[in-house]
Formats: structure tokens, sequence, C-alpha cells
């Protein structure tokens, strides 16, 4: 699982105002893309879109080729334990330890306790904050929440992983271990799609970048640079010649 | 598509099991977080006892007036007095078809010169009857119905005295039976109406503390969603806090009517024993407890129910 296809996928709210207009595109099983955008651009409603916390007014959305546009509202909480988000404000439990948050996804699958500690302790290695399960996240820095939240999002390894603004609140250097992460787990053949205004820190990352503006696809940077590779190949080979 | 690719194919991961784990998980995180609030448990608890107490203990109480309609020593029966000089073979008649039939326990005869008799053995005027040339007292009978003999059934032996030869007046001495009989009926009416009034409130009390403990745990509700959880593993805890309220005022509800039947024990039975009745009073065994039990947390679950549809419905993950 991993393959995504949006095919003309249009979102209006109820004012009226179209979030999404007419966006086609496709995520390759186990690639890593970057939407980026203006604020309003329409990146988080992309999201949302794929984690069917909303419903598209017009397309499709294909999830290994299944339409989860219509899914029944009793098969959702299936189709979201295959996919791990990530959030700008973390949206940690308060009143609960480090390890109890990360743990909530293994909880609601009914893990037995002991493969949940083994699971969740792998995933917070993972994040560097082993030493950190028992804290509150209070206790913590906001990098190292960050790092709790995406710990959450992988700890049940999801096939998908989708980040809303995930360094939108931390310093370049940690913006750059937080990307890191994502492209560790994108090694390791998870599709992740990550929302970020952050364009001088997700050029760096030489991955796919797609630009919301409005609501339309303006620029899909995968294409370009395929386009580019093959100016340049063509350009090499002149210079052989 | 292979179930490893199948985006929707996690949920057997689920099972029977850890359906059972996450009951067993859920439990006691709800045992936990009512430990930790148990002022404000303490206040539902006492709430929902007393909305259940007052329609149980009205139930407890026509229970036992049924019981004392029954066996009241003045119970229902009939007094028939013949015209003066009747022979005393139809006397007899009467007593013999009167004890012929199912609902008399006992027929006592009481001939004129019995009566006579103690009229002079009761009363100090003996001699004022020896100066009338002819005995004044009528011959008569009384019969004793059996117990749960119904006022239809006093009717009938009624008709059938009156029908009889010599007969001058039937007496029917249902007055406490009647009455018991209509306050039985207005408690029975009044407890299932209060049953009503008083289970919407322990309904409402439950629903409203309910909601109270979804909207503290709205962003752990958020955050299950997120990650998977279906309506039902949201709702759990809810319920779950609903039952241990509901069971919870249900016991509270038990101690308070123990405690009024303590205090109310002692003046009842002195009004009982002047009736010459002995108070037993029934309804209060384990039956009854387990009634309550169930009852509150039914209820405690029902406003759970309503609680959490409501507001998981409107809940708005990000």
């Amino acid at each position: 699982m991993g393959h995504i296809e949006m095919h003309g996928v249009t979102k209006r709210f109820s004012s009226g105002q179209e979030a999404l207009k007419e966006v086609d595109v496709s995520f390759e099983a186990g690639s890593m893309c970057f939407l980026t955008g203006h604020s309003g651009a329409g990146k988080s409603t992309f999201l949302k879109l794929l984690l069917r916390l909303d419903t598209p007014t017009r397309g499709q959305i294909l999830v290994n080729g299944k339409n989860v546009t219509n899914l029944k509202k009793s098969r959702l909480p299936f189709y979201r334990r295959n996919i791990g988000a990530v959030f700008q404000d973390h949206h940690l439990l308060a009143g609960r330890s480090v390890f109890d948050n990360v743990a909530v996804p293994l909880r609601v699958i009914g893990m037995r306790e002991r493969d949940v500690g083994r699971r969740v302790r792998a995933a917070l290695s993972r994040v560097s904050l082993l030493e950190k399960e028992r804290l509150l996240p209070a206790h913590l820095s906001t990098g190292e929440q960050q790092r709790v939240g995406i710990a959450r999002a992988v700890v049940n390894r999801p096939k998908i992983l989708l980040a809303d603004e995930p360094t939108g609140n931390l310093d370049p250097e940690l913006s750059r271990d937080i990307m890191a992460l994502f492209e560790q787990f994108n090694q390791v053949g998870t599709t992740v799609i990550v929302a970020s205004h952050d364009r001088e820190l997700i050029e760096g990352m030489g991955k796919r970048i797609i630009e919301l503006s409005g609501g339309r696809v303006v620029r899909d940077r995968l294409l370009e640079s395929e386009v580019l590779l093959d100016e340049s190949a063509d350009l090499m080979g002149s210079d052989v010649a | 598509m292979s179930r490893k690719d199948d985006p929707f194919a996690q949920e057997g991961r689920s099972g029977l099991v850890g359906w059972g784990r996450d009951h067993g998980r859920v439990v006691r995180e709800a045992m936990h977080h009512i430990s930790a609030r148990l002022a404000t448990s303490l206040i539902v608890w006492l709430l929902v006892g007393i909305a259940l107490a007052l329609p149980a203990g009205l139930y407890l109480l026509q229970l036992n007036l049924a019981d004392v309609g029954s066996d009241w020593d003045g119970r229902p029966g009939l007094s028939v007095y013949f015209k003066v000089d009747t022979p005393e073979a139809e006397l007899r008649a009467l007593a013999q078809q009167l004890r012929a039939e199912p609902q008399v326990q006992e027929v006592e005869e009481t001939s004129s010169t019995q009566a006579l008799a103690a009229f002079h053995a009761h009363t100090g005027l003996s001699d004022a009857l020896e100066l009338l040339e002819e005995n004044p007292l009528p011959a008569s009978l009384r019969a004793m119905l059996v117990s749960g003999a119904t006022v239809p059934d006093l009717e009938r032996l009624a008709a059938i005295a009156g029908k009889a030869s010599g007969v001058q007046e039937v007496v029917v001495e249902k007055t406490w039976l009647e009455r018991v009989s209509d306050i039985t009926t207005v408690v029975s009416r009044l407890s299932g109406v209060l049953a009503v009034l008083f289970g919407v409130g322990a309904l409402l009390v439950t629903a409203t503390s309910v909601r109270l403990a979804i909207e503290a745990r709205l962003e752990e509700l958020k955050v299950q969603t997120l990650v998977g959880a279906t309506e039902r593993q949201l709702r759990r805890p809810f319920l779950y806090f609903g039952a241990i309220y509901g069971a919870g005022g249900a016991l509270v509800a038990l101690m308070l009517l123990s405690m009024t039947l303590l205090v109310v024990e002692t003046p009842l039975s002195r009004l009982a024993g002047s009736y010459g009745a002995t108070l037993e009073f029934t309804g209060f065994d384990p039956a009854f407890l387990l009634v309550m039990l169930c009852t509150g947390a039914g209820l405690g679950v029902a406003g759970a129910l309503v609680a959490a549809r409501q507001r998981l419905h409107d809940l708005e993950v990000l």
C-alpha cells in the first residue's frame, strides 16, 4: 500500500470558497513529496482529504486502487490505521507520558501491552527520545514534542505518512533533523507527503515538490527535474560529440 | 491486490482478543478517571441515588400495602342478620351454603338465644331484657373470607346471602379492604409515574456527567480518531462511566432506602400492631438489590449513550 492517485479533486466549502480545484496528482508507493504554497493555498485541505477527515466535493482519491472518497463511515478507522499523521501543533495528550502518547495507535488496534512496550520503545529510539519516555510532553522542548508526534505517527508502521507543517515552530537546524527523520521513514518504503511553506528547507531535500496556489497545482518539480535531466543528457551528448 | 496491500486490512489485528484487551484497559481507565475525581463522582452518585430511591421506595410501599390488604386481621367478611323468629334451620342452611363457597374461610353462627346470652354476659342490661316477653335479638351469622378474596367476591357472596330466606340485612365489611386497595392503586400509579420522571432525571444526570467527561478528554478523542479508533472504541470509556455512575447511584439509593426503613420501622410496627397486624417488611431482598443495580447501570449506560452520540457526532478532529 502507499500508491495514491487524485483525479479531478475539488473541495468547495459551504461558504463557497474553493480550497482545491481540479487537482490531478499521483504518488508512487514509497515516494516522498513536499507540498508547498502560501497560506490558504490548499495544502492542509489536501492532507485532510487524504486522511478522510473531509470529503472532496468532486473527484476521486484512490489509495492502492481503492476509491476512499466514498468509504463508509464504519470503514474509515481501518483506513486511517494505515496512515500516520504529524501536525505543527503536535496534538499530544498533555496528561499522558511520552510513552502513553506514542502507544495510542497501538492500543487502538488492541495490541498486547508487552508488544506495545517493544514497539513504542523502538519508535522512541528512532527519534532519539528513549530516555524521556516517562516525561510529560510539557517537560519537553518544542522539537522533542514534534519528535514524539512523529514517533506516534510511525509506531504503527503506516504505509503512508502525512505531515502538515511539521517544522513550523522549529529553528532551521531542528527542522533539518525532522526532515531527515521523514527521509529515513521514506527509505524503508513509507510514502511520505509533507506540507511545508519553508521553500529553502524543502528545496535542499532533492525530492519532488508540488506547489499549490489558489487550490490548483501550479508546479510539479519532479516533472520539471525530469525535463531538466533530459536536457542535460542532450547537452552532455552534444559535448561528447 | 494482496491483503497486505489492502488499505482496509488492518481491522483483523483488533480481533476478539484485542477487543477484550481494549475493554479491560478501558475499565481500568474509567475507574482511574472516577477515583481521580472522587468529589464529583460522589455528587453524581448521590444525585442518581436520590432519583432512584424515591420510586424504588414507593414500589416497596406498594408491595407491602398489597400484603397488608391480604393479611389484615380485620379481613373482609359478611354479617348476615335474620328476622326475629326465623327458624334456626334457615340459619344453618345459609351457613352451609356459604361454607361451600371457596372464598369463604369460616362461618360463625349465632342463634338468637346465643345472642341474648352474649348480651347478658357483656352488658349490664340483662334486667331490662328480662322485662321483655320475647327475645328481641335476631339470629345472625358472620362469614370470614379467605385471604386474597376480592371486593367482587365479597359482593357476590353478599348477593347470595341477601336472597336467602329469613334474611333481614346483610352488612358487608369491606371498608378496610377497599381503602387498602385504593391506597395501593394510588401508590402503584404514583411510583410508576415517579419511576419514569426520576428515571429520566437519573439518565440526564449521568448524561451531563458523561458529557463533562467527554469534554475533559476531547483532545484524546481527536487523537484516537486520527489514529483509527472506531466510534465504538471512542464511546466505550463513557459507557463504562455511565454504568459505574448508574450502579453507584443504585447502591446509594439502596443505602438511603435501608436507612429510611430503619427510621420508620418502629412507628410502622406500632401502627400495624394497633390494627392487630404484625409488620414484616417484604421486597427488600437480593432480587430487588440486583434489579436496582441493573436498573441503575442501565440508566447510566443509556445516559452515557445519549451524551456520547450527541458529542462524538459533532467532533471536529482538526
